[in-house]
């Protein structure tokens, strides 16, 4: 219980989703990469605005509540397809430029969520050890 | 997560699939006669690809579905003193247009970049997370 709580206040919560958001995205993503040339394939893609708008209202939410109270592990990650480029003669609506972007900035964030967390936990092994 | 893995994998495969058909088609631009010796001339092969790693296996991914044959007309040239000529001195080529076999073969080239990029996007998003541990 204890222990619980200490891993999950602070930002660990909202890390440990962005992480997980981003590495479902990054499935995605190779999904349509996979696919860019299979005829009548839809692009599909997970809305990084409304997981971040979600993850912003719960962050609020939880500056007050008590610690551990709300939680953040039921947040919406639907795979969606987004309408946006050409529609090609086989029915596909690639954009290999867009991919590798999103990917690129999908894989950015996820190493910066992992990053944050590992500074969190050496905080939290610092406290433990009583800064020795 | 180590699903991406296996679709770019899946990914690979039907890319090179795809190049391979490309290289039989530039390999036969001027192959007028089946393996038996007729005269029966080669027709461009093409690949078709569908979402799932396999026909039966509908994890997320892609597999060449089919190779199709492209019923497009064969050209004709004059060349009366080809033995395959018809009577009126004229003969059928393949339907291999080497223009398109080069666009299609960069494309497929394209991609297949692509999918190791995602797959090395992947791994390296994995070490971070081992990372963690250590």
């Amino acid at each position: 219980m204890y222990l619980d709580r200490l891993l999950n206040q602070g930002s660990v919560p909202v890390l440990e989703q962005l992480a997980t958001f981003t590495e479902a995205r990054q499935s995605v993503l190779g999904e349509d990469v996979a696919n860019i040339s299979t005829p009548g394939y839809v692009q599909k893609d997970m809305s990084v605005d409304q997981f971040q708008q979600e993850l912003a209202q719960r962050v609020q939410q939880a500056d007050s509540a008590a610690p551990g109270s709300v939680r953040f592990d039921d947040i919406s990650t639907d795979i969606q397809n987004p309408v946006n480029g050409i529609l090609f003669h086989d029915g596909n609506n690639r954009s290999m430029e867009q991919l590798m972007s999103d990917q690129a900035k999908n894989a950015l964030m996820h190493n910066l969520a992992i990053e944050l967390l590992r500074s969190q936990y050496s905080q939290l092994e610092t406290a433990i050890k009583e800064g020795k | 997560m180590f699903d991406i893995l296996d679709m770019g994998a899946s990914a690979l495969t039907a890319q090179r699939i795809r190049m391979d058909t490309i290289a039989g088609n530039i390999a036969n631009i001027n192959t007028l006669r089946d393996a038996n010796g007729k005269p029966n001339p080669y027709r461009r092969r093409f690949v078709v690809f569908a979402p799932g790693q396999a026909e039966n296996d509908p994890r997320p991914g892609v597999h060449v579905k089919s190779v199709q044959l492209d019923q497009s007309p064969l050209p004709k040239r004059y060349d009366p003193g080809n033995p395959d000529a018809d009577k009126d001195g004229y003969v059928k080529y393949p339907n291999v247009d080497l223009s398109i076999e080069f666009v299609n073969a960069l494309e497929a080239s394209r991609a297949y970049e692509a999918n190791v990029t995602m797959m090395d996007t992947a791994k390296s998003m994995f070490n971070s997370s081992l990372r963690l541990l250590a």
